[in-house]
């Protein structure tokens, strides 16, 4: 090629990036009608193996309008996304894995080969096994068998896929939350919630995208990480939802300045811009303007959704709720409110289910039965409520812990503990996902008799990610962002679809 | 590099053939390896066949590889020989088996043109241009006559060398550069850019009145020298040292390590030049008889996190830690991504998978290794304790141990290079507590591996003892061993150090610790603790005068308490050597060859002469050849000023980053930089902002928008939104409330409740009292875990590694914080609080007007005043009607309250809010 070709295909190609650019941005704001297909992707597509076109793999997005709708990159079986997550992680041999062989071998020391080359957070010695202390029976057509401590649940269990063999590596709460929800064991990485609004923007302009609701006093282990937008921009991290003081950080206006004020006061201020605009025709004055009226409609419609008060009796019935608590209940409804305004990804943590039995509220025998009566009736009525409403065969209702639970007997540092406990497990936990185009009435996966071992069925964190991201319309392998100079992914080199509990 | 052989090509045409169209020679038709082969091999070959894999044992990504024999047998590249080339006759298959690219799109006739071309020429590589050294660069002076026989008339437009290069590519592109703006937009741009803050009003009113030529350069040079100036380069460097306040993980713990935010200011204020700067950064603590300051400066790779936690592997951590180092040294100081090379080798840019490795050996040797108390540190001795410290010292020069003297301050300074507790193993009934330190029951032992003993008969430990009695025998090489020493361990209430003699001997052996206490009768209890343990001799000069009081001192200052410390960096005697491997697939725990400290082969060596350790490693940083450090720190001060890099991906230079919009002219500043400023960013910094480039004025036509939306030709001044820190400074400096003091330990302003909620951490944000609510922005404690709110809405990054870069984007939340959060509301009544003090009169024209102008240094425009005017009025109505929310808006019962004054804090927070106020025009 000559000097002067190249100078004129080096020119051809600044046009076409020059106008590609250009037309994200008005395409964002216009229509979406290619969103991510015909754009995104490209670069999406790079990876450290499948690079393609030798130019920068730009992560396109629009920073004056990141949270437009856009489209995923096939057809989405789900709209939104609930996620329930009981930090501290519930026990399986309670709730859901029915271990009869487990009951016979009560009290007994755990055989040497369940320990040896083993690590516990907190078992040393040599444990005794500890039976289920729940009773099980079988339910609805599927014949799954649910404990007597959920007995909201046991009615709708035809409605839920459930993963008997989830496995992970993490024994740790921290590192095993930010696996779930970020796809890594560090700090660092973008939660799933923010992979999402990523990808999908949010359907709901006066609300964000992402929400989170956390209860039981405590956030999750691993703080906020678990709904940081890591190295995403920070525009989709999870904006968390309090009950108590604002309910969006910043969202109430200062005391004394009332609606009409604040809205003659967002006036002003857009018609000095309207003005800025003219002089400086800088298309980011416009849409600062437009995320000033943004602002002032979400100060409106955020505590309307956050108000539940309004809901009818019944409703609060079938949710057992507590108004005016920071209360899981609470923020169930709230979850099905929001998605029913068009929120992308709601995340819960309910905090407390960590079970050793060093005390009473963290205990097999009494802490966790009380945490399932604290929950049941409003995880069961949000299924239905969701279904009742048509809603449920486009949400993704993801319910699960961190790890599970042993099927021994915690001995804290070689000592029995107070009440009946179990350490952190890492082998096999359950994990159910309902609605959003998942199987009804199914289980996969399976544990050995103890319900030690995962022995069909295994599946992981990157497999449940991969899972809800197909489900939303992303082929996991290929739904990345481009940073340290090389493509990142949700599932980072890991996943696999769980096609067995898909409809 | 096209562009030289241009300019030899001018020459040659001018010599040989006079004048003449010398645009008809083609140049001999050569191949470029970088501008046409090297694009064809990343889009359609690489992928199968570069660092990442190797399909049929082929690889394009270096000469050597390429030209080998592939499994097959054959050559594919045979240079001079495209007929002998297998790579030749694939691309020309017609079977589809055979074909490359294999099952995809054929080569188009120009490609494979090229490829065999180039094979016939010799299959010569090129390089990036990122990685060639920086030349000198001509001026693109546009000459009114051909080649530039005819000296170059100079645009009137041009106002120094910066602006020939822009000018240029405007002429290219038909655009038009804009006229200076107008002075107040052009006073704030530069304060806010320079210093981080609008202007003071002395200054501001010096500059506006001011009409002589020099009235700009007098400006930047007072901001220039302004303390400010340091605070606002610091705020960008905090991004690339992942600075933070808290250790990060799960625990996330306090960490002070302000000092380090403190060097940082005043070494910008000082204007290090920026070799130094870097060299201190990485490698302080190697520098000949280094300063305190040299030491804090390292802290910037102390940064990395530090995980508390228990149950934690302490060697992973360290390792991520190291891994950590090495990416941001890449990222941050030389612009390139190197992560992916952890793994495998770059997929597209020339470093080896075993380079990285090698390159960690600088970092492997540090004495960090993740515990608890971020060993190493410098300790921050005052009063009688630093001069005993100097007094010891001196002693020791004066008496003729001058090695002695250095080690000895070493240690007192650091408490290194002393052994980890963390790092025993073997242990019997005794155990890392928390996996921090090793705690021993009765009886228990435990071993410290590989401690060398040669002249040493000393031993210095900090423990704590739990409970009274129980001895401690230390016994060589096993638990039965000869013993080295035996003593009774007193209880303590806290950590304390003891000294004990040994009787020497030879060698390097493994210690066995053995803890025995009758006395102590519940089995699970821990009898002791241990932190480290330092084998030394005693301090030589017995005989000597002054002896006695020289080692009183030495113990006082070594077991002082409650001396305030921080985290930096101290390299392994030879003795505690660690071997660096390569990480197979990046796995840390699948070694594979042994690896010695060295930098990419395709980026030179290490200069002449220089240690093969860090402070190598920053000589060769800091090196003129280096191709990449000066490129990279022009690259982000033209971003910081102009909102767009020049090379967009401030992160990567290399092939896969983003084309430069002006190669020229990033090579024309990174050669000035190094070699006119002697490194020095004020000179940078003047020149940019003398440009005519940057003093455009920032409005655009439609047309000219169309032309260029993104001002990558910059045919118009900056204008973006202003970065987290400058919004909120901004705020709190038009209001008045900004307080001037610089230094010391993070603050906690006002943030909103329930923000740190950790479990298992005690720690709480409790406000800061006084002048300290209202400090500038990097002085806000910074918690990796829950980040101060406004920051991460203004994109902000969490600093749990480097981000080279900020995306800035425009969100409602952004405005919720500037309408709502209470730091705003407080500036906007401290605003309006000004306002009546400072307007004319309390009429509310004359008090919007002085709002306008205080924020923005110029009258305001009628249409704006008019929307203010009304905002006021109908404020004035709604406070006037309810007395209650008057008091509300003024927060306090003082003389402020009334309705007047509570509309124009209205008004105030409007202002703050306005477009023009956030961004920088």
């Amino acid at each position: 090629m000559t000097q002067k070709e190249l100078h004129a295909q080096r020119l051809l190609n600044e046009a076409r990036e020059a106008s590609a650019r250009l037309h994200t941005r008005r395409h964002f704001l216009k229509d979406c009608a290619f969103g991510f297909g015909s754009l995104a992707l490209g670069s999406l597509l790079q990876s450290c193996g499948l690079g393609g076109s030798g130019a920068p793999a730009a992560n396109l997005f629009d920073p004056a309008h990141p949270l437009l709708p856009k489209l995923p990159q096939f057809a989405a079986k789900a709209k939104s996304v609930i996620y329930l997550h009981m930090a501290g992680a519930p026990s399986q041999l309670e709730l859901f894995d029915y271990k009869p062989e487990l009951m016979k071998l009560d009290g007994q020391d755990c055989p040497p080969s369940l320990l040896e080359g083993k690590r516990f957070a907190f078992i040393r010695g040599v444990p005794k096994m500890l039976g289920p202390q729940a009773r099980f029976a079988q339910y609805g057509q599927s014949g799954v068998w649910i404990s007597d401590n959920l007995p909201h649940l046991s009615g709708i269990v035809d409605e839920i896929s459930f993963l008997k063999a989830v496995t992970t590596d993490q024994f740790n709460h921290a590192p095993a939350q930010l696996l779930m929800h970020t796809g890594g064991p560090r700090l660092g990485r973008p939660s799933m919630g923010s992979w999402v609004t990523y990808g999908l923007g949010t359907e709901n302009q006066n609300l964000p995208g992402f929400v989170v609701l956390t209860s039981g006093g405590k956030f999750p282990d691993a703080g906020k990480s678990v709904w940081g937008s890591g190295f995403l921009p920070s525009v989709y991290q999870g904006v968390q939802c309090r009950s108590e003081g604002d309910p969006v950080l910043f969202i109430n206006d200062p005391k004394g300045m009332d609606r009409d004020l604040r809205k003659a006061s967002i006036n002003a201020i857009n018609k000095v811009n309207e003005e800025e605009y003219q002089e400086y025709n800088d298309p980011e004055i416009l849409s600062r303007i437009s995320q000033y009226e943004m602002a002032y409609r979400m100060q409106m419609s955020v505590p309307k959704v956050m108000d539940i008060t309004k809901e009818p009796q019944y409703i609060h019935d079938m949710y057992g709720t507590k108004p005016g608590e920071a209360h899981f209940a609470n923020n169930v409804l709230l979850a099905r409110k929001l998605v029913e305004k068009g929120v992308r990804f709601v995340q819960l943590f309910d905090w407390g289910w960590d079970s050793h039995g060093t005390d009473q509220s963290l205990s097999i025998d009494v802490g966790l039965i009380n945490k399932c009566r604290q929950t049941d009736k409003a995880v069961t009525a949000l299924i239905l409520d969701l279904k009742q409403r048509g809603l449920l065969e486009d949400t993704l209702v993801v319910w699960g812990g961190e790890f599970g639970r042993t099927p021994m007997m915690e001995n804290r540092e070689g000592k029995q503990n107070p009440f009946k406990g179990r350490d952190h497990h890492t082998e096999a936990f359950t994990i159910w996902m309902a609605g959003g185009g998942i199987r009804k009435g199914t289980s996969y996966g399976e544990t050995d008799n103890i319900g030690y071992s995962s022995i069909s069925g295994k599946v992981t964190a990157f497999d449940i990610q991969a899972t809800i991201l197909n489900q939303l319309g992303f082929d996991h392998e290929k739904f990345t962002y481009q940073f340290q100079g090389r493509p990142f992914r949700l599932t980072d080199v890991h996943g696999k679809v769980i096609q067995e509990i898909i409809a | 590099m096209k562009f030289f052989s241009l300019q030899k090509l001018m020459i040659a045409a001018i010599v040989v053939m006079g004048v003449g169209a010398w645009w008809l020679f083609k140049p001999s038709a050569k191949i470029d390896f970088s501008t046409e082969v090297k694009p064809i091999l990343n889009k359609k070959c690489i992928t199968c066949h570069g660092g990442v894999r190797q399909k049929s044992g082929f690889s394009l990504l270096f000469r050597d590889e390429a030209l080998a024999k592939a499994e097959s047998g054959k050559y594919p590249i045979v240079p001079g020989d495209p007929n002998a080339s297998e790579l030749v006759r694939r691309i020309h298959s017609k079977d589809p088996e055979e074909r490359m690219p294999y099952h995809s799109e054929p080569l188009s006739e120009q490609e494979i043109n090229i490829l065999t071309e180039w094979i016939k020429q010799g299959a010569q590589w090129g390089e990036h241009w990122a990685y060639v050294p920086v030349q000198e660069v001509a001026l693109p002076k546009p000459s009114t006559s051909f080649f530039g026989l005819f000296s170059p008339s100079k645009p009137a437009w041009v106002k120094n060398d910066i602006d020939y290069f822009i000018y240029d590519q405007l002429q290219q592109r038909k655009l038009d550069p804009s006229p200076v703006t107008e002075k107040p937009t052009l006073l704030r741009r530069v304060s806010m850019d320079l210093t981080g803050l609008p202007p003071s009003d002395h200054l501001a009113q010096q500059f506006l009145q001011d009409n002589s030529r020099k009235s700009y350069e007098n400006l930047v040079d007072s901001l220039l020298a302004s303390p400010a100036y340091g605070e606002r380069w610091t705020a960008m460097w905090m991004d690339l040292a992942r600075y933070a306040d808290t250790k990060g993980y799960e625990r996330d713990a306090n960490r002070d390590i302000w000092h380090y935010r403190d060097w940082l200011i005043k070494a910008f204020n000082a204007d290090k030049p920026y070799n130094e700067f870097l060299t201190e950064q990485i490698a302080g603590d190697l520098l000949p008889n280094a300063t305190d300051d040299q030491f804090i400066a390292t802290a910037f790779h102390r940064n990395t996190m530090t995980n508390d936690e228990g149950g934690t592997d302490n060697e992973e951590f360290r390792t991520a830690a190291i891994v950590d180092r090495v990416n941001t040294t890449w990222e941050a100081l030389m612009g390139t991504t190197f992560a992916c090379v952890q793994c495998h080798s770059h997929p597209y840019d020339p470093f080896k998978h075993d380079e990285y490795y090698k390159f960690m050996a600088f970092f492997n040797n540090s004495r960090d290794e993740d515990t608890e108390a971020d060993y190493p540190l410098l300790r921050h001795f005052s009063g009688s304790d630093s001069a005993k410290l100097v007094a010891v010292v001196n002693w020791l020069r004066e008496k003729g141990f001058k090695g002695e003297a250095a080690k000895t301050y070493r240690f007192l300074k650091t408490w290194e290079p002393t052994y980890n507790s963390l790092t025993t193993d073997h242990f019997i009934n005794s155990e890392l507590n928390d996996t921090k330190w090793l705690a021993m029951r009765t009886p228990s032992s435990a071993r410290l591996k590989n401690v060398v003993l040669d002249r040493r008969s000393e031993l210095i430990y900090r423990y704590i003892g739990f409970v009274p009695g129980g001895t401690i025998t230390i016994r060589l090489d096993n638990v039965n061993g000869p013993v080295l020493l035996s003593t009774s361990i007193k209880p303590t209430k806290d950590w304390e150090l003891v000294k004990l003699p040994f009787t020497q001997v030879q060698g390097t052996h493994d210690l066995y610790f053995i803890y025995n206490n009758p006395s102590l009768k519940d089995p699970k209890a821990s009898g002791i603790m241990f932190d480290w343990f330092y084998f030394t001799r005693p301090l030589p000069g017995q005989s000597l005068p002054g002896y006695d009081s020289t080692n009183k001192n030495f113990w006082q200052v070594l077991s002082a308490k409650n001396i305030p410390v921080t985290p930096i960096m101290v390299d392994n005697p030879p003795e505690m050597f660690r071997h660096t491997y390569v990480f197979e697939r990046g796995n840390w725990l699948v070694k594979g060859d042994e690896v010695k400290p060295a930098v990419p082969k395709s980026l030179g060596a290490l200069p002449k002469g220089a240690p093969n350790n860090r402070l190598g490693l920053a000589q060769w940083l800091t090196d003129k050849r280096n191709p990449l450090t000066a490129r990279t720190m022009v690259n982000r001060l033209w971003e910081q000023l102009f909102g767009t890099g020049l090379v967009e991906t401030l992160e990567d230079m290399g092939t896969q980053g983003a084309e430069p919009t002006h190669r020229q002219l990033l090579d024309y500043l990174a050669w000035q930089f190094m070699n006119r400023y002697n490194w020095s960013i004020k000179k940078l910094l003047k020149e940019l902002v003398l440009s005519a480039t940057y003093t455009q004025d920032s409005r655009v036509s439609k047309e000219a928008l169309e032309k260029d939306p993104l001002n990558k030709f910059y045919a118009r001044g900056p204008r973006v939104r202003f970065s987290a820190e400058q919004v909120r400074d901004q705020a709190l400096a038009v209001s008045g409330l900004l307080s001037p003091k610089m230094y010391g330990p993070s603050v906690m302003p006002w943030q909103p409740a329930g923000i740190w909620m950790s479990p298992w951490n005690g720690y709480t944000w409790t406000r800061s009292e006084g002048e300290d609510q209202y400090r500038r922005a990097i002085y806000t404690f910074w918690k990796r875990t829950a980040p101060y709110p406004s920051m991460i809405s203004f994109d902000g990054v969490g600093r749990e590694v480097c981000m080279p870069r900020r995306i800035r984007t425009n969100t409602p939340l952004q405005a919720l914080v500037t309408l709502n959060d209470s730091v705003y509301l407080e500036a906007s009544r401290y605003f309006a609080y000004r306002m009546q003090r400072e307007a004319k009169s309390r009429n509310a024209e004359d008090l919007i007007n002085k709002g306008y102008e205080l924020a923005m240094y110029k009258p305001i425009a009628p249409g704006k005043l008019k929307a203010l005017m009304e905002l006021y009025a109908t404020a004035l109505q709604a406070f006037t009607k309810d007395k209650d929310k008057t008091c509300e808006m003024i927060g306090t019962n003082n003389e402020h309250n009334d309705p007047g004054t509570a509309a124009l804090v209205v008004v105030a927070n409007a202002i703050l809010n306005l477009d023009e106020l956030v961004t920088k025009s």
